[in-house]
């Protein structure tokens, strides 16, 4: 069975692991010590290209050669890299959990595998990465999913088609759901999309529950439009999941939010141009015309809304500070001229040290439940967005 | 109307007050009092040269007056030169009499207070102060008597008085019966104070009872006496102005320039130059103290303040030094390995102070278990402090040292974790305390400073034994990933790739010579480790020569108290036993550990045979 591809990719799985094997046994038995190379996934090697719109990888490679100390982490990759082929192999599909009680099913009927054992998921969940890496591949394309999914989705015009492994077509009509969200699950890439009427705008909600507020208040009924929870820092789900909706609607795509570093750095960041950890994956897991609706520092002073003061002397603020001020000397994102707003929102958080919720816009009129949701139309309208 | 002014006595101050002088609990009280007239005695056989041998018991006779007490029966006997009649109502009822007050010596009693009010408490809660047994050599017979405090007249006051006939040529017995609790262990508990008592005084002799246990008895380990240093004169610079006047008055008829030379130390013909420099009336020098005016003090004073003066003398400080710190530790359990420093004296604030350092880990002793905090043992003036360690000096330094660069876990700014015993003792003519029980050592930048350096001198020894531990460790380690994890990813390797047995066999010897050679470097830094370890130990017996003979005394305090619990061994066998002890070291665990590179070669030499046969 043929699973529905994430992404057009010339790479051959199990052909470059057995090669990469292959490699592997004839250094040892010449006794030279194997190596595996990787592209190394961090900020230092990150690059932003504007045109692009996302963190692309730089030079720099990571390489493990074999040695006492990663003979363990070598022998436990074979082991987990010879599972996941016989998935691809097979068609079967499996979640990282899966793949670490299989592992340890395997090693409780092999004696001789017991030294691989793994204490606990995290272990093997690194070993699953690692191979990633050095085959360049995502996680999905190995059969191996976490259990994420797609942000709760409401639309009353988006209509979906899923085709499945079997080549049976599921057609999900959103406006036929009521008030449950729609919510894809692994490789939202690989949906279709169309929609019943002309949508004007996309809006991802940070807050999931913020996003059902609006939703039960009427703003899909009075709005064409695609309402999306982010759940937080995004999964890759939500990020190929907005990703798709970017590449297959071309409708504006506004995110709205808390105002503060975290969220600016860690969520919207993520949803816009990947992050420096998934460095392989960014092309496909980030949505580069995402825009910053807010909340803005102009907003604050607009509504009065309540800020909460961000203490340097207590030990988590003054962690965000730190890591707000590194990001405007050494994030390529907030670095590039092309996001000068953005990074001016950082500097002023840094000034200021406070901190706006999302939720505060609730405080504006609390005995008008519209007031948040003609807010933020208000302020698509007169593009008060960065 | 004015209400009438009383005065009232020191005494009657400190009996209503004694919670400030460590009797604020039954607990502290049996330690205080104990604490006391083991400090007494040991102040006083150092005083006269003698060899301590102190007999400790503490019993329960019955229930306290008070609620949740016991009636405590607390029995210290020494050798020392025993005190005069007319001499022992005034230490054991008379608050502030006292031969060391302001001396500038490192005695472990200063003021007089602790003793009275030891008799003191004795007097509130059983209605009759100590019982004293004293002789001196020139006695015939022992004078045996109860003494009370006359608390409005601050004075001894002798209830009965006898004289018996007492086997020593020497020597005090006090017994004070008192309402407290027992408590062994812990921070204040009784056993840590003798513990720590026999850290820091390797030439005392300790028999102790407490409770229903056995008698335990400590050898000591080194014959000579400290000689405690001679006090010297004030510096200056040590002085306030009122101080300064006050010690004018001793030297009246003198001239000043005469008073600051033979009132001070420090002070020559050159430095009263400079203090002319720095504005000393040069007419006032010849002028006598007599005709010295107030106003003209505060001039002297000044100039005196603003020279620059050498640093007041380190000879009145006294050490224990690091061979008789390392014979003692060993007297405490079987350490598997210790480390000890002793700094040179230094000027802390002013005052001559010298600190030393023990960390020990014990096989049986200290935390028990790895993630407990190590037990911190602090001394000032070789008396151990059992109470308030928070704010203390010893406490902060120790909490500010980095040690996880010496091998040891510890959370940011608290005491290291393992199970070990860190001691650290400062001596000082001056000990500047936090309060009048003397249990926390005033946290001053420098001292703090200082403590810290000797910490990181010790930390850094103790280092080397933990690398080497680790080396060991690790090279174990890395051989039995050879064995483990070879064969499986050559097996993975083999399966994905579909390759042969020919290829298999050739890249399991393949991974063999990799590993082997990883395993070789392992085993090289190990040597290294050894061999500094193997230096380090060579200093130290160049220094001390060989501990021998005071793990002979550990052995013997070993038997003493298992004697109960295991069949006698003859004489000879405890004599072999006790050389094959010498000959393996005192460490079992060191002895395991050293195995570990011999069982590696062993392997490497198995493994790397055929190949070489090959």
């Amino acid at each position: 069975m043929a699973l529905m591809k994430i992404r057009d990719s010339k790479i051959n799985i199990p052909k470059e692991a057995k090669a990469l094997c292959e490699k592997m046994l004839a250094d040892l038995e010449k006794s030279k010590k194997p190596t595996l190379q990787a592209i190394k996934c961090s900020l230092d090697n990150s690059i932003y290209n504007p045109k692009k719109g996302y963190l692309t990888p730089g030079d720099k490679r990571v390489t493990t050669e074999l040695n006492v100390s990663s003979v363990l982490k070598l022998s436990r990759t074979i082991f987990m890299l010879e599972m996941l082929l016989n998935n691809i192999k097979t068609g079967a599909v499996n979640t990282k959990r899966e793949f670490y009680y299989m592992a340890k099913g395997l090693i409780k009927g092999g004696k001789e595998l017991k030294p691989l054992d793994f204490d606990d998921q995290p272990e093997s969940d690194a070993i699953i990465d690692f191979i990633c890496d050095f085959l360049q591949v995502y996680r999905e394309e190995m059969n191996c999913f976490a259990n994420d999914r797609g942000g709760q989705t409401y639309s009353k015009q988006l209509i979906v088609t899923e085709t499945m492994a079997d080549g049976e077509k599921a057609v999900i009509d959103l406006g036929s759901l009521g008030t449950s969200p729609f919510q894809p699950k692994n490789r939202p890439q690989s949906l279709k999309l169309k929609t019943s009427k002309k949508i004007d705008f996309c809006l991802v909600v940070e807050s999931e529950g913020t996003a059902n507020t609006l939703v039960a208040n009427g703003f899909t009924k009075r709005n064409k439009c695609i309402i999306m929870g982010a759940q937080g820092v995004p999964s890759n789900a939500v990020r190929g999941w907005c990703k798709t909706i970017q590449t297959q609607l071309d409708v504006p795509i506004y995110f709205f939010g808390d105002l503060d570093a975290y969220t600016m750095q860690n969520i919207y960041r993520t949803l816009k141009a990947g992050s420096a950890a998934s460095l392989i994956r960014n092309s496909d897991f980030s949505a580069p015309e995402v825009k910053f609706l807010g909340v803005l520092p102009e907003d604050v002073k607009k509504y009065d809304l309540h800020c909460y003061h961000v203490n340097e002397k207590n030990a988590s603020d003054a962690r965000t500070l730190k890591k707000a001020k590194d990001a405007l000397t050494n994030d390529p994102f907030f670095k590039d001229k092309k996001n000068k707003k953005l990074a001016d929102i950082l500097r002023w958080l840094l000034k200021n040290k406070i901190r706006c919720e999302q939720q505060s816009l609730f405080s504006v009129d609390p005995t008008d439940q519209l007031m948040t949701e003609k807010i933020i139309l208000e302020k698509i309208k007169n593009k008060k967005y960065v | 109307m004015a209400s009438k002014i009383k005065t009232s006595s020191t005494a009657e101050y400190f009996a209503k007050n004694l919670q400030q002088v460590g009797f604020s609990s039954p607990i502290k009280a049996v330690l205080t009092t104990l604490k006391e007239a083991v400090d007494n005695s040991l102040d006083a056989c150092e005083e006269h040269g003698i060899l301590p041998e102190i007999e400790v018991s503490i019993q329960k006779i019955g229930k306290g007056g008070s609620k949740s007490t016991d009636l405590i029966k607390v029995s210290i006997e020494d050798n020392g030169p025993g005190l005069e009649v007319d001499t022992l109502p005034k230490v054991f009822g008379e608050y502030l009499a006292s031969s060391k007050f302001g001396q500038g010596q490192c005695s472990r009693g200063q003021q007089g207070i602790g003793i009275s009010a030891a008799t003191t408490w004795a007097q509130l809660t059983n209605a009759s102060g100590v019982m004293v047994l004293s002789k001196t050599k020139n006695m015939r017979k022992a004078i045996k008597a109860v003494i009370d405090v006359d608390i409005k007249a601050n004075k001894g006051v002798y209830k009965k008085k006898d004289t018996v006939d007492w086997d020593k040529k020497h020597g005090l017995r006090a017994e004070f019966k008192i309402d407290g609790r027992v408590q062994l262990n812990g921070d204040g508990g009784l056993l840590t104070y003798l513990e720590g008592t026999t850290l820091v005084n390797p030439h005392l002799s300790l028999k102790y009872k407490l409770l229903d246990q056995d008698w335990v008895k400590i050898k000591r380990v080194t014959d000579d006496v400290p000689k405690i240093p001679k006090p010297t004169l004030p510096h200056p610079h040590t002085m306030k102005l009122g101080e300064f006047m006050t010690h004018s008055h001793l030297y009246g008829g003198m001239t000043l320039s005469k008073f600051l030379k033979n009132g001070f130390s420090r002070v020559t013909d050159s430095v009263i130059k400079d203090f002319v420099k720095h504005g000393l009336p040069k007419g006032m020098l010849s002028k006598t103290l007599k005709k010295t005016r107030e106003g003209d003090f505060k001039k002297i004073f000044q100039a005196i303040q603003d020279s620059e003066m050498a640093s007041p003398s380190t000879k009145s400080v006294l050490t224990i030094g690091e061979e008789s710190l390392s014979k003692s530790i060993l007297r405490l359990g079987e350490v598997d390995y210790f480390s000890v420093v002793t700094r040179r004296p230094k000027i802390c604030d002013f005052k001559p102070v010298v600190v030393e350092v023990a960390i020990a880990r014990f096989l049986n002793k200290g935390a028990k278990s790895e993630e407990q905090t190590v037990q911190l043992l602090r001394f000032a003036n070789r008396v151990p402090l059992q109470f308030d360690k928070a704010a203390c000096a010893i406490t902060q330094a120790v909490e500010t040292v980095k040690w996880r660069s010496y091998g040891l876990a510890q959370s940011r700014n608290s005491l290291p974790i393992g199970p070990y015993v860190i001691a650290v003792s400062m001596t000082s003519p001056f000990i500047k305390f936090k309060n009048a029980s003397k249990e926390t050592i005033d946290a001053n930048e420098e001292l703090v400073e200082e403590i810290r350096r000797a910490l990181m001198q010790a930390g850094q020894k103790l280092g080397r034994h933990l690398k080497r531990e680790h080396k060991a460790a690790d090279l174990e380690r890395k051989i039995a990933h050879i064995e483990k994890f070879g064969p499986i990813l050559v097996n993975g390797l083999v399966r994905i790739t579909g390759a042969n047995k020919a290829r298999k066999k050739r890249a399991e010897e393949g991974l063999r010579k990799i590993l082997g050679r990883d395993a070789k470097a392992a085993e090289d830094q190990l040597q290294l480790a050894e061999d500094r370890l193997a230096a380090q130990k060579a200093r130290q017996k160049e220094k001390f020569g060989d501990l021998r003979e005071s793990e002979e005394a550990i052995d013997e305090t070993k038997v003493l108290k298992t004697a109960k619990a295991t069949p006698k061994k003859t004489k000879a066998a405890k004599k072999k036993a006790s050389t094959k002890k010498q000959a393996t070291g005192n460490s079992k665990k060191a002895k395991k550990k050293s195995a570990v590179k011999k069982k590696v070669k062993k392997k490497l030499q198995k493994k790397a045979t055929p190949r070489n046969k090959k």
